[in-house]
């Protein structure tokens, strides 16, 4: 990001959540990107693959600005992989 | 080189074309790493330090007979190998960080109520926070480590303050509320006062965000036992044994070159050698008198200090534990921005380490020691409301030390990087340069000290 483009735009303006396998691969990448792995697994625990709560605030960033969807630190500990995030996102974005 | 090069056997005689003399200024970790290695290498080393002690910007405090802890640097992580090693062949062992229990926050805007959190995450909003630390880890990964001024965009970024950037970058009130406090811990400055691409320099320099932040697992996860400034303590007494000198209470005054030879002045005498090597931070190195004079200068107009001040609240035992706190904290208002639990491994006496970093260290540093103690102990019981009266405190004010001239580092501000880069470690014909301040790895760190005293050494030597 170059430092004229505008900060995050408004969750509300991003893309609707996407569904099913593509909203995992999607995730999936997010973990992959934050924690520095070439691979994690559909249930691999956020934080036994070296996360933090540092670098789990940058998964909720990703989640918010591709998704549209901004959850709390507590929704993402509540089940810290990405099969768990994929429910939650869907969940949330149903409920809308 | 490896660990084992570097240890106390019997040394191999210097090359041939290594200088069969060296004169040292200044006594902390790095000097003190490059005078080891030259003696042992058969080198005259003499090393001449402003203070009566040893140690630079580490420093020990006895809490209690035998027990240790750091009024400086204090803290290093596996990744700094170079000072695993140094510290191994010192025969110095590390002790894990403690951090268990729950945190306390108190990031209101008055600074008031202090609310307990499970870990280390602050009750913000954690979408904000993840905005902020996502911005940063894209600046620092745009750095050029080995050369920051040459990182694509460089002159913009060098341009910029931290302060310009999260004013246009951060839009929301918990990430704008966060900012300082966390740069604060990361590398004790004001926003206000480094550039952007320092700011990023540094991040990536530590090994990103998560390495440079976490107890376990970063850059914070042991401690030297018995205190950092055993290290030096330890090589100064390498050093002597190895038929070095070490002259305390003599500050540099110049440096001279010629006739190929160089003279280095003290209030107290001359010492003559066929090279010199400047260990202290660019601020106190850019005082001293050069004859020639530096092309460039080793600080600029805007090259700030480090603004730290480190506390040290005593008690008998660290009672927060029994309440399940972690001693850890962060707040809004100072002088306490953050505290930790510092207590020896022994597991007493109980210390709470309060750090007041940022531009807050220079109002707190101002204040009377009685006025900066009954703040910081009235902070501390607010945060943790069962604290008896500290039995000891201790102010270590990194900001004012005239022979430090601030800590963790120097902190280089808007073109600082652009005009000093470039000569950071370049020879000043037989002078050099070292320091934490000359390493582009680990640079502000004990590992960036070990490391500029590495290299200086071994350029000498034509290893």
């Amino acid at each position: 990001m170059s430092l004229d483009t505008p900060a995050v735009p408004p969750a509300t303006t991003a893309p609707p959540a996407l569904s099913g396998p593509e909203l995992l691969d999607s995730l999936t990448a997010v973990f992959r990107r934050v924690l520095e792995l070439a691979e994690v697994p559909a249930d691999g625990n956020f934080f036994l693959l070296g996360g933090d709560s540092l670098v789990a605030t940058r998964v909720l960033s990703a989640v918010a600005r591709t998704h549209g969807v901004e959850l709390t630190f507590d929704e993402f500990l509540a089940d810290p992989t990405p099969a768990g995030l994929a429910a939650r996102v869907t969940a949330v974005a149903a409920a809308r | 080189m490896s660990a084992a090069a570097f240890s106390p056997s019997p040394a191999l005689p210097a090359p041939a074309g290594a200088p069969r003399s060296v004169v040292v200024v200044g006594a902390g970790p790095a000097g003190l790493t490059a005078a080891v290695e030259l003696a042992e290498r058969d080198v005259r080393v003499t090393v001449l330090e402003a203070r009566e002690r040893v140690g630079g910007r580490t420093r020990g405090i006895e809490v209690a007979p035998g027990r240790w802890i750091d009024a400086g640097a204090a803290y290093l992580g596996d990744r700094h190998t170079e000072l695993h090693a140094l510290l191994a062949a010192c025969d110095l062992k590390t002790a894990p960080t403690e951090m268990t229990g729950a945190a306390r926050f108190a990031l209101g805007a008055d600074g008031g109520a202090a609310a307990t959190v499970e870990g280390r995450f602050p009750p913000l909003n954690a979408v904000a926070l993840g905005d902020l630390f996502e911005q940063l880890e894209e600046l620092a990964a745009t750095v050029r480590p080995d050369a920051p001024w040459l990182t694509p965009d460089a002159e913009r970024l060098d341009a910029l303050t931290a302060a310009d950037w999260a004013e246009r970058q951060l839009p929301h009130p918990d990430a704008r509320l966060f900012f300082p406090l966390f740069l604060g811990e990361m590398m004790a400055a004001d926003p206000a006062k480094v550039s952007v691409l320092h700011m990023a320099f540094y991040l990536r320099s530590g090994g990103g965000l998560r390495y440079l932040n976490a107890f376990a697992g970063g850059a914070q996860q042991d401690r030297v036992a018995g205190g950092a400034h055993r290290l030096s303590e330890r090589l100064a007494r390498r050093l002597l044994a190895a038929g070095g000198v070490l002259r305390t209470a003599e500050p540099v005054l110049s440096v001279e070159q010629s006739d190929g030879e160089v003279t280095v002045r003290t209030p107290e005498g001359s010492y003559r050698a066929e090279a010199a090597v400047v260990a202290v931070p660019p601020l106190l190195a850019d005082a001293i008198e050069y004859r020639p004079g530096l092309p460039v200068r080793r600080a600029g107009a805007r090259t700030g200090r480090g603004c730290a001040v480190k506390l040290h609240l005593v008690f008998p035992e660290p009672v927060w534990r029994a309440h399940g706190l972690s001693g850890w904290s962060v707040n809004a208002a100072g002088p306490l921005l953050s505290t930790v639990d510092d207590t020896p491994p022994e597991g007493s006496p109980g210390v709470l380490t309060g750090f007041v970093t940022g531009a807050e260290a220079h109002r707190f540093a101002a204040l009377p020691p009685a006025e900066q103690r009954a703040a910081a102990v009235a902070q501390a019981r607010r945060l943790f409301p069962l604290l008896p009266e500290p039995v000891a405190f201790h102010v270590t004010d990194w900001v004012n030390e005239p022979w430090s001239r601030g800590c963790y580092a120097a902190l280089f501000g808007p073109g600082d990087w652009s005009a000093l880069g470039p000569t950071l470690t370049a020879p000043h014909g037989r002078v050099r340069f070292a320091g934490t301040e000359t390493s582009t790895a680990f640079f502000g760190l004990l590992e960036g000290a070990v490391r500029s005293g590495r290299r200086v050494a071994a350029e000498l030597l034509g290893d």
